[in-house]
């Protein structure tokens, strides 16, 4: 089943368009992944479908609600954890669980929150005196305070130091095997790829891709490469093995170095031969394509978080 | 407890918290234990004075700083994703503030009345119309102010850039009938000058000018349909 479904999402601002086309559907329980550049209307999109923003054209529909028309009603059943919010400088962090809290029918218990997001010792801190970590954690406890059907995380990890990443990304599996569904804003292919069950690739407004992590680096037709080292002595023609091999494009030799490049899954192929003329190989490394390589093949140009 | 009632305790706390409630508190105390050892006894003039400072910096400086802060730091667009409206957060503040010159107030007329031996009104409904107009007006001010700030530091300093020539005007600096006659005259319908005069009438026991209310009340509506206007949750 479906829980968010949205269909041709346009926005504009003034001449610049924002949104063009966006379409998407979010199945319960799952992870789903925003992925791309700043600018690219990621958040724009998320904004619309929490009922923050007002599409231009479109439809959004979330657990069946319209989010403008049943705003109150949606903003029951989901959380949401903003880019670039804060909280009053002087408010202990008990006191923003409590109060939070106040507001949705069915809260969860904060306390429990408190000792799930490692904030226990935190409880009597203020606000302005939590670390970058500690205030995201908070962020997200409060995005789950309401006990809601959906959570939106937007740039969940951003100011976080890399073991606190990690700790982050267990938690949020943990969210998803309670039942919630996530709904993921990022630019960080690491977490996209560690994370989510189903990404959006969102590119100039539009989204070129919605696929699995493994599936949109399988889609790609990069060119990518192979390294070994040649241990058999006296190998004739090392270029010519590979001659006719599916897929293998070049090859090129240093000593007894050697560098096969090639497309799909050519390796598989090149290993074959090796074999059957049998050369022995060591150092094997096959270069791993990644997120970042399907997104330069998806939208043409690399993915530079930070512009 | 209800959302609401949660919302206005832990804004309670949090202005308690806030040192610039403080000072809405102590600066027209001191201004007015200082120059009141100096008052003749039945005094008139240096008790309204004191509560239109003590009105003008909330209404000027600590509400506009808050509600322009909150918006800065998204803490009224973060509320828009809950079930509480972020409407419910201008209303807490608006009540609180309200609160807030109000024990101001009553801590100058204790003081006053009490140690300095200052004139206290007799007739008191005068008194609170015209005290409630003159919070109004001075909270239009001050809601507009929020309306048209950036981020917190600039409603903070915009607060301080008008609530001083406005001081002055009022007559809050030196009394106004040794001021020219020009800037007094001006300064008799500005928000702040148009209270304290027609809080000094009512104090001495005159009938309270009708005009003067209605200069409060339009400032109050016309101030503060601009702002309703022009704010911004985000």
């Amino acid at each position: 089943m479906a829980v968010i479904e949205v269909s041709n999402l346009t926005k504009k601002y003034a001449d610049l368009t924002v949104l063009d086309g966006v379409s998407f559907s979010v199945e319960d329980g799952e992870i789903f992944g925003i992925l791309g550049p700043n600018g690219t209307g990621k958040t724009t999109t998320v904004e619309c479908v929490e009922g923050l923003r007002r599409p231009d054209a479109g439809s959004i529909r979330v657990l069946g609600l319209d989010p403008v028309k049943d705003g109150r009603a949606l903003r029951e059943q989901i959380g949401v954890q903003l880019q670039h919010t804060q909280l009053p400088e002087n408010l202990k962090v008990w006191e923003a669980l409590d109060l939070y809290a106040s507001f949705y029918a069915e809260p969860r218990d904060w306390r429990e929150l408190l000792e799930e997001w490692g904030l226990a010792d935190k409880r009597n801190a203020r606000f302005g005196k939590l670390s970058g970590g500690q205030k995201q954690r908070l962020f997200i406890a409060l995005a789950l305070v309401g006990n809601p059907r959906v959570a939106f995380l937007d740039e969940l990890t951003t100011g976080l130091d890399p073991q606190a990443r990690r700790t982050t990304w267990e938690l949020i599996k943990r969210v998803r095997a309670s039942g919630v569904t996530v709904v993921l804003v990022s630019h960080f292919m690491d977490e996209v790829e560690e994370l989510c069950d189903r990404v959006a690739v969102f590119d100039r407004g539009s989204v070129v891709a919605i696929d699995t992590p493994a599936g949109l680096i399988e889609g790609i037709d990069a060119e990518h490469q192979m390294r070994f080292t040649v241990m058999t002595e006296n190998v004739a023609d090392l270029a010519g093995l590979f001659d006719g091999v599916p897929g293998v494009s070049g090859v090129s030799r240093t000593g007894n170095r050697v560098v096969v490049s090639g497309r799909g899954d050519f390796a598989t192929a090149v290993t074959a031969r090796l074999a059957r003329h049998h050369v022995l190989v060591s150092d094997l490394r096959i270069d791993k394509r990644t997120l970042d390589d399907a997104f330069l093949a998806l939208t043409g140009r690399s993915f530079t978080p930070d512009n | 407890m209800t959302a609401l009632a949660k919302l206005t305790s832990v804004e309670l706390k949090l202005l308690v918290r806030e040192p610039g409630a403080m000072f809405a508190l102590l600066i027209p105390l001191f201004i007015l234990v200082v120059f009141g050892s100096s008052i003749e006894p039945g005094d008139t003039v240096l008790l309204p004075m004191s509560l239109a400072i003590a009105v003008g910096l909330v209404g000027l400086y600590l509400m506009p700083t808050t509600l322009a802060t909150y918006r800065e730091r998204g803490i009224l667009r973060r509320l828009s994703t809950t079930p509480v409206r972020p409407g419910s957060m201008l209303v807490v503040q608006l009540i609180l503030q309200l609160v807030l010159v109000v024990v101001a107030c009553g801590l100058l007329l204790t003081v006053a009345g009490t140690v300095l031996g200052a004139r206290l009104p007799g007739a008191a409904l005068p008194v609170v119309v015209t005290f409630l107009l003159g919070t109004a007006a001075m909270f239009a001010v001050g809601l507009l102010i929020a309306a048209l700030a950036p981020n917190g530091r600039a409603a903070n300093g915009i607060g301080v850039l008008l609530y001083f020539p406005m001081a002055f005007l009022a007559g809050l600096m030196q009394p106004a009938d040794q001021m020219p006659v020009i800037l007094a005259s001006i300064g008799r319908y500005t928000p702040l000058g148009a209270f304290r005069q027609a809080l000094q009438d009512v104090w001495a026991g005159g009938s309270p000018s009708l005009l003067l209310w209605g200069v409060l009340a339009a400032y109050a509506v016309i101030l503060s349909a601009a702002a309703a206007r022009l704010f911004r949750w985000e």
